[in-house]
């Protein structure tokens, strides 16, 4: 499939091609079903919250690193 | 008559048409590298600033309990995870913007101005962030 994917701006990387909205997607979801997952076994809203931040970075990392990766205009 | 037309040729010959340097286009492609690389080590180094917030505030509100000890905790509670983001990731990050600083301060012809500093402060707060995070986990 024809790069880039997504364009960074900031700290952000953002989708410009389907196959980057649909990884952009499944983070969200991801983070969707982490929050529910994490809710359910946590006593207090705080450990909720501090659980589901350290859940949100770690998919974070992984999603600007798959975005750095498919950012990248290979030169032939 | 061949002297003629060597002449001829000569005053048909122009100078290539340079719009840019070469040496320019690498110079900026390596500052939107670094920027890049940095935003994505920021991501990565932010896993192990948020645990360490953590065990500060866990030290802070739980009496008996130091920074250093909480450490050793989650040391012997998730050895691989910690291992991970505390010693693997900080140094593959300080070679990346180490390497990638490097190759910004070759290609601009070695500046000791505050400018260069400018463009590569956040790779900088990277490295000193990765050595902060290993020298916690040394401990």
């Amino acid at each position: 499939m024809k790069l880039p994917w997504f364009k960074r701006n900031g700290i952000f990387f953002i989708p410009t091609a389907i196959p980057g909205w649909i990884i952009l997607l499944a983070g969200f979801v991801f983070a969707i079903y982490s929050f529910i997952d994490i809710d359910s076994r946590s006593h207090s809203a705080s450990d909720t919250l501090i659980n589901f931040v350290f859940m949100l970075l770690i998919i974070g990392a992984v999603y600007s690193l798959i975005a750095y990766v498919t950012s990248r205009v290979i030169k032939k | 008559m061949e002297t003629d037309n060597f002449e001829k040729q000569l005053a048909d010959m122009t100078k290539p048409d340079v719009k840019g340097l070469k040496h320019e286009d690498m110079l900026a492609t390596a500052i939107i590298n670094a920027r890049d690389k940095s935003v994505v080590s920021w991501w990565w180094i932010s896993v192990p600033v948020f645990i360490i917030l953590m065990l500060i505030m866990k030290s802070t509100f739980m009496p008996g309990t130091t920074l250093i000890s909480a450490m050793h905790e989650l040391e012997s509670s998730q050895k691989y995870l910690s291992l991970i983001f505390f010693l693997i990731s900080p140094i593959i990050m300080i070679i990346i913007n180490a390497m990638t600083v490097r190759k910004i301060h070759f290609l601009s012809g070695s500046p000791k101005s505050i400018n260069f500093l400018e463009t590569i402060w956040f790779n900088v707060l990277v490295i000193a962030l990765s050595v902060l995070i290993l020298i916690i986990y040394s401990l």
